[in-house]
C-alpha cells in the first residue's frame, strides 16, 4: 500500500493537481487547546453548562424533583404524627426529604448518567475528546450538586413551612463544612458508581432502582441511623449520607442524645471519605476506560 | 513549519478479535475475527476511502483508530501518536462524525451543544465563537443557532455533527457513513463542505468509511476495500476501475432461472465468464456480468436457455466501483454477511 | 414464550382483537421487568426493595413506641405500605409503558399502525407490572409473618371480601393508570414522573400509611375521592378481621358499602379511562404526537 501518490481531487472548481508530500505542505494554522489543569477545568465548567442551565430551562424539575419527595417526606412526617413522635421528628422526616434530592441525584443523574450518554451517543464524543474522563464526571457532579441543591432547599423551606418545623443551629462553620465534605464524599461515590455502571451495561437503570429504599433504609435517612444498632451504622458509614445526616441533625436540632457518633467526628471521617471516593473515582475511571476498549464496552449499546 | 510524522495514519499489521460470550454448542465459534492484519498508511491531506459492506471491519478500524477500541494486534498511528500507548495526546489531533448520530443535550441550542463540545477540546471561548459563526454560515445552519437541537430535522442535526467535528481543528477527521439517513440534497451539501474543507486544508486528512459506492468514487483520492476485516485493495477509484477495463461489464435481466442442468454446469464455467452475480427476484433474475470479451455473450445466453431462462434486457456499460467490488469480492455489496451483527460479542 | 405461544394460538384468543392484545402487552410487559442479565440480582431487586421499604416505616414505628408491633396501628401501617406496592406499580406502570415504547424503545410507530388495541396492550403492560408488584407484596407479607407476627390468620380472613375487593381495586388502578397513560400521549419525556407523583399524591391521601384522620381536616376529603382509599380499607378488613384498626374516617361503612363505592368509583374509572383515552389518542394523532421523541 504505497505512501505517497499522485492524486485528483475531485473538486467543482478546477484544482490543478497536487503531489502531497509531508515537506511540501503548506500547514494550516492550529487553534490554541489548552492542556492540563486549564483543560480540565474548561471541560468541568462545559459539562456541568447543561445542568446549570437545565435548572432554567427545563422546569419540569419542580414537579418531578421537588413535588414528588414533597408527597414523600410528607407522608413520613405524617406517619410521625400518627405515632405521637416528638416534634423534632418531624424534623427528621423533613432533612430526609432533603437528603432524597440529593441521593437521587447521584443515582439518575451521576452513577447512570455515563451509561445514558453511552446510549445517546455522547459517550463516544467524550472519550475521543483530550478532556479526561474524570473532568466530564466532576462536571457532573458540580452541576449535579447546584441542581440537587435547588431542589433540597425547596423541599427543606416548604416542608419547614408547611409542618412548622423550628431549628436551632448550634455552630453554622461546622454545619457549612458538613454539608461540603458530605458532597464531596457523595458525588465522589457517584463518580465511582459511574464508571461501575458503565461496565455494568444494561443492569445500570436496575442498580439504581435497586439502590433506593435500602439506602433510605441503611442511612437512616428518616429515623436516627443509631436505631439500626451499632454494627449496621458503622457499615452504612461507608454511605456519606449516613454520617452527613446525623451531624447535619445533631448540629440543627441541638439534640445529642439521638445522634450515632459526634459531630466532630462525623466531620473527620467524611474528610476522609471523601478522599477516597474521589481517588476511588479517578482509578475506577481509568481502569474501567481501559477495559472498556480493550473489551469494546464504550461503543456497545444494549437496550 | 512544525515537523509532522511521515503520515497522517498509518497502521502496521492491526488486528481486532472479539470474544464470543456463551456460545450455544461445542461446534459455534467462540472469536469473532473483526480485522485482520490491516496495512494502511495515508498521507497528510488526502481524503481516504474505506469502502465495504456491513459487517467488513470499516467501523472497528475506524473506532481503532479514535481510540474507543484497543487492537489485539499490530500498531495504529495517528499523526505520529501511537493511540494504544498515548491516546489522550491522539484525540487532540482527531476528532470523529458518525452516520445517524444522536449525541448532544436537547434542551441546549445548537450554539450551546456546539460551544460545550468545543470546550472539552480546551479551545478558548473566543476561538470558538468565531469558528462557530464562521462554521454554521457555510454549513448553512447560523439561522438555527439558537434552536434547541430536539427540535432540529435529522439533516440538520448531522450538519451540526459536521460543525462539531471540524469546529476543534482536527488534524485527521474520521466520517464513519457520515451521509447515512440523509437526503438526497442534504447528503450532497455534507460531501461539498467536506471537499471544501479538505481544499482550503491542504496539510488535514480525512478518513472516510461508506458503502455508497457513488460517494466513494466522487469525493475519495484514494479508497481500500475491506472485507471480512482484511484490506483486498487500495488505490484511486480511477485505477481501480482502470483495472476492468479490460473486462466487458454486462446487465442482464433474464427471466427467474430453473434449476441448475443436471451435469452441474455453472455460469462461472462458460468459457469467457470472469464472474457473475446473481441477484433473483419474483418476476426476473438480474445478473451482473464480467466478461473477458464481448463474443463471450452467447455462450452465457446459451446457458442460460438451457436453463429454460430467456433475455429480457441486456446492457453494456463502464466498469463501476461496484464491478470492482464483486470482482474483487465475488458478490455485490448488498449481498453482505452481517457476522458483527449475527453474534453476540463478548462484553 | 413457552408459556404464551399456546395461549395466543388459543381460538378464542385469536379471534379477539383486544385478548390477544392484552396478552401480548403483559407478555412483553413481563419480558421487559424481568429482562436482567443477572437473575441474582433480579431475586434481589424483588426481595430487597419491597423489604427495604417496609422496615423503614417498622423502625420509624419501633423508634417512637418502643417495638409495640402488637399494636393495631402497626398492623395498618405495615399491611397498607405492602399494599400499596400494587397501587404503584399499576398505576405508574401503564404510563411509563407509554414513554418506554415512545422514547427509549422507539416502537411507538410499529405498536399504532399493527392491528391491535392499544388500550388493552397498555392494560397489559399494567397486568405485567402487576404481577411483578404481586410477588413484591406477597414477599412483603411474609416477611411482616415472619418477623413481626402479623396477625393475619388464614383461617380467619375474609376471602369473599379479598377478592371481590381486589378485582374492583385492580380495576379502579387500571383505569387510573390508563387516564394517566393517556395523558403522557400528550406529554414529552420529562413528564416521566406523572404517573409516580400520582402515585405518591395517593400514598399521603388515601390512608396507605397512616389514618386519613391525621391530615389536616382541610385535606382529609381528598381521600374519599379515590377508590384507593376504599380498597385499602377492605383488604385490611379482609386480612386483618377484628383486629384491623376501625379509625373514625371509615368506619362507619360496612363491608357492603365500602365495596359497593369501590365497585361504582371501578367502573366509572374504566368507562371514563376508554373515553378519555379514545380523546387522547384522537388529539395526539392530530398533533403528531403519537410517535414523537423528546429525549435530552
Amino acid at each position: 500500500m504505497s505512501a505517497q501518490s499522485t492524486v485528483e481531487k475531485s473538486s467543482p472548481s478546477d484544482v490543478p493537481p497536487n503531489t502531497i508530500t509531508a515537506s511540501a505542505i503548506r500547514t494550516t494554522e492550529r487553534a490554541y487547546k489548552a492542556r492540563g489543569v486549564q483543560l480540565f477545568w474548561r471541560a468541568m465548567w462545559a459539562r456541568a453548562y447543561p445542568r446549570l442551565i437545565g435548572t432554567r430551562r427545563e422546569i419540569s424539575w419542580m414537579v418531578s424533583e421537588t413535588l414528588l419527595p414533597l408527597l414523600g417526606t410528607s407522608a413520613y412526617v405524617y406517619v410521625y404524627k400518627a405515632t405521637g413522635a416528638p416534634p423534632e421528628f418531624t424534623g427528621f422526616a423533613v432533612l430526609g426529604g432533603v437528603a432524597t434530592a440529593f441521593w437521587l441525584n447521584v443515582l439518575w443523574s451521576m452513577a447512570s448518567q455515563l451509561y445514558w450518554d453511552k446510549d445517546g451517543g455522547n459517550l463516544e464524543i467524550y472519550v475521543i475528546s483530550p478532556a479526561p474522563m474524570t473532568s466530564v464526571l466532576m462536571g457532573m457532579a458540580v452541576g449535579g450538586i447546584v441542581m440537587a441543591s435547588v431542589r433540597g432547599f425547596s423541599i427543606l423551606i416548604i416542608c419547614s413551612l408547611l409542618f412548622q418545623v423550628s431549628y436551632s443551629i448550634t455552630s453554622l462553620p461546622l454545619l457549612l463544612l458538613i454539608f461540603f465534605f458530605t458532597m464531596a464524599a457523595l458525588y465522589g461515590m457517584g463518580m465511582m458508581m459511574a464508571s461501575i455502571y458503565l461496565a455494568a451495561g444494561r443492569e445500570a437503570w436496575h442498580m439504581s432502582n435497586l439502590l433506593q429504599e435500602p439506602i433510605y433504609l441503611a442511612s437512616g435517612m428518616y429515623f436516627p441511623v443509631r436505631a439500626l444498632g451499632a454494627l449496621v451504622a458503622t457499615l452504612a458509614s461507608a454511605i456519606p449520607l449516613t454520617l452527613g445526616l446525623d451531624a447535619v441533625r445533631q448540629i440543627i436540632f441541638g439534640n445529642l442524645t439521638v445522634g450515632w457518633l459526634p459531630p466532630e467526628t462525623e466531620l473527620l471521617l467524611l474528610i476522609g471519605l471523601s478522599v477516597v471516593f474521589l481517588y476511588a473515582a479517578h482509578w475506577s475511571l481509568v481502569k474501567l476506560e481501559d477495559i472498556g476498549r480493550r473489551e469494546g464496552r464504550l461503543i456497545e449499546r444494549r437496550k | 513549519m512544525a515537523v509532522q510524522a511521515a503520515h497522517a495514519i498509518q497502521t502496521t499489521g492491526v488486528g481486532r478479535v472479539y470474544k464470543i460470550r456463551g456460545p450455544k454448542k461445542k461446534s459455534d465459534a467462540k472469536e469473532l475475527i473483526a480485522l485482520k492484519d490491516v496495512n494502511l498508511e495515508v498521507p497528510y491531506g488526502e481524503l481516504f476511502g474505506l469502502l465495504g459492506p456491513n459487517g467488513a471491519g470499516k467501523t472497528t478500524l475506524i473506532k481503532i483508530l479514535c481510540t474507543l477500541l484497543l487492537p489485539t494486534s499490530g500498531t495504529a498511528l495517528v499523526d505520529g501518536v501511537n493511540v494504544a500507548t498515548h491516546p489522550q495526546e491522539a484525540r487532540r489531533r482527531i476528532s470523529m462524525v458518525s452516520g445517524g448520530e444522536t449525541s448532544g443535550f436537547g434542551l441546549l441550542t445548537v450554539e450551546e451543544n456546539l460551544w460545550m463540545f468545543a470546550r472539552l477540546y480546551g479551545m478558548d471561548n473566543k476561538v470558538v465563537r468565531d469558528r462557530l459563526n464562521e462554521m454554521m454560515e457555510i454549513v448553512g445552519i447560523a439561522d438555527r443557532r439558537r434552536t434547541k437541537i430536539s427540535d432540529l430535522s435529522t439533516g440538520l442535526r448531522q450538519k451540526m455533527n459536521f460543525v462539531r467535528g471540524f469546529l476543534t481543528d482536527p488534524t485527521v477527521v474520521f466520517l464513519d457513513e457520515p451521509t447515512l439517513g440523509l437526503d438526497v440534497t442534504a447528503a450532497r451539501e455534507v460531501r461539498s463542505f467536506v471537499r471544501q474543507w479538505m481544499t482550503d486544508h491542504p496539510d488535514r486528512t480525512v478518513l472516510l468509511t461508506t458503502h455508497y459506492m457513488a460517494e466513494a468514487d466522487d469525493l475519495c483520492d484514494r479508497l481500500a476495500i475491506i472485507d471480512k476485516g482484511q484490506l483486498l485493495t487500495v488505490d484511486t477509484p480511477e485505477n481501480l476501475k482502470k483495472r476492468l477495463q479490460q473486462s466487458a461489464i454486462f446487465n442482464l435481466r433474464v427471466q427467474p432461472v430453473g434449476d441448475k442442468p443436471r451435469d452441474g454446469a455453472r455460469i462461472e464455467n462458460v468459457p469467457g465468464v470472469q464472474n457473475a452475480v446473481f441477484h433473483d427476484g419474483t418476476e426476473f433474475t438480474e445478473i451482473n456480468l464480467s466478461l473477458e470479451r464481448d463474443d463471450a455473450l452467447p455462450g452465457v445466453l446459451a446457458h442460460l436457455s438451457a436453463r429454460g431462462s430467456s433475455l429480457i434486457a441486456l446492457e453494456k456499460r463502464e466498469p463501476s466501483l461496484e464491478d470492482v467490488f464483486i470482482s474483487l469480492v465475488g458478490r455485490r455489496l448488498d449481498q453482505d454477511t452481517t457476522e458483527l451483527s449475527k453474534v453476540e460479542l463478548e462484553a | 414464550m413457552a408459556v404464551f405461544q399456546p395461549l395466543l394460538d388459543a381460538p378464542i384468543v385469536r379471534r379477539s382483537n383486544s385478548l390477544r392484545s392484552f396478552l401480548t402487552g403483559a407478555w412483553l410487559g413481563w419480558q421487559i421487568e424481568s429482562n436482567w442479565a443477572k437473575p441474582g440480582l433480579f431475586a434481589i431487586y424483588a426481595i430487597a426493595r419491597p423489604i427495604a421499604s417496609s422496615l423503614i416505616l417498622v423502625i420509624m414505628y419501633n423508634v417512637i413506641t418502643n417495638g409495640a408491633t402488637g399494636e393495631p396501628l402497626f398492623a395498618y401501617i405495615f399491611l397498607g405500605n405492602a399494599l400499596y406496592i400494587l397501587v404503584n406499580n399499576v398505576v405508574s406502570g401503564i404510563s411509563w409503558a407509554v414513554i418506554d415504547d415512545r422514547e427509549h424503545y422507539r416502537v411507538a410507530k410499529q405498536l399504532h399502525t399493527a392491528p391491535i388495541s392499544y388500550y388493552a396492550y397498555l392494560v397489559g403492560r399494567g397486568a405485567a407490572r402487576m404481577m411483578i408488584g404481586a410477588i413484591s407484596v406477597i414477599i412483603t407479607v411474609v416477611f411482616g409473618l415472619i418477623a413481626f407476627q402479623l396477625p393475619i390468620h388464614f383461617g380467619q380472613v375474609d376471602w369473599g371480601l379479598f377478592a371481590v375487593g381486589m378485582v374492583f381495586g385492580l380495576a379502579a388502578m387500571a383505569g387510573l393508570g390508563t387516564i394517566i397513560a393517556a395523558m403522557t400521549m400528550q406529554l414529552p419525556q420529562n413528564f416521566w414522573f406523572i404517573g409516580e407523583g400520582i402515585g405518591g399524591a395517593l400514598y399521603v391521601f388515601t390512608g396507605a400509611i397512616f389514618p386519613i384522620d391525621v391530615l389536616p381536616t382541610a385535606l382529609q376529603w381528598i381521600g374519599f375521592l379515590f377508590p384507593i382509599t376504599y380498597w385499602l380499607e377492605a383488604m385490611r378488613r379482609a386480612l386483618l378481621g377484628d383486629t384491623a384498626a376501625r379509625f373514625p374516617t371509615l368506619a362507619g361503612f360496612s363491608d357492603a358499602q365500602l365495596i359497593g363505592i369501590l365497585a361504582v368509583m371501578a367502573a366509572v374509572l374504566v368507562v371514563g379511562s376508554y373515553l378519555f383515552y379514545r380523546w387522547s389518542l384522537y388529539l395526539a394523532k392530530e398533533n403528531g404526537r403519537l410517535d414523537m421523541e423528546t429525549s435530552y
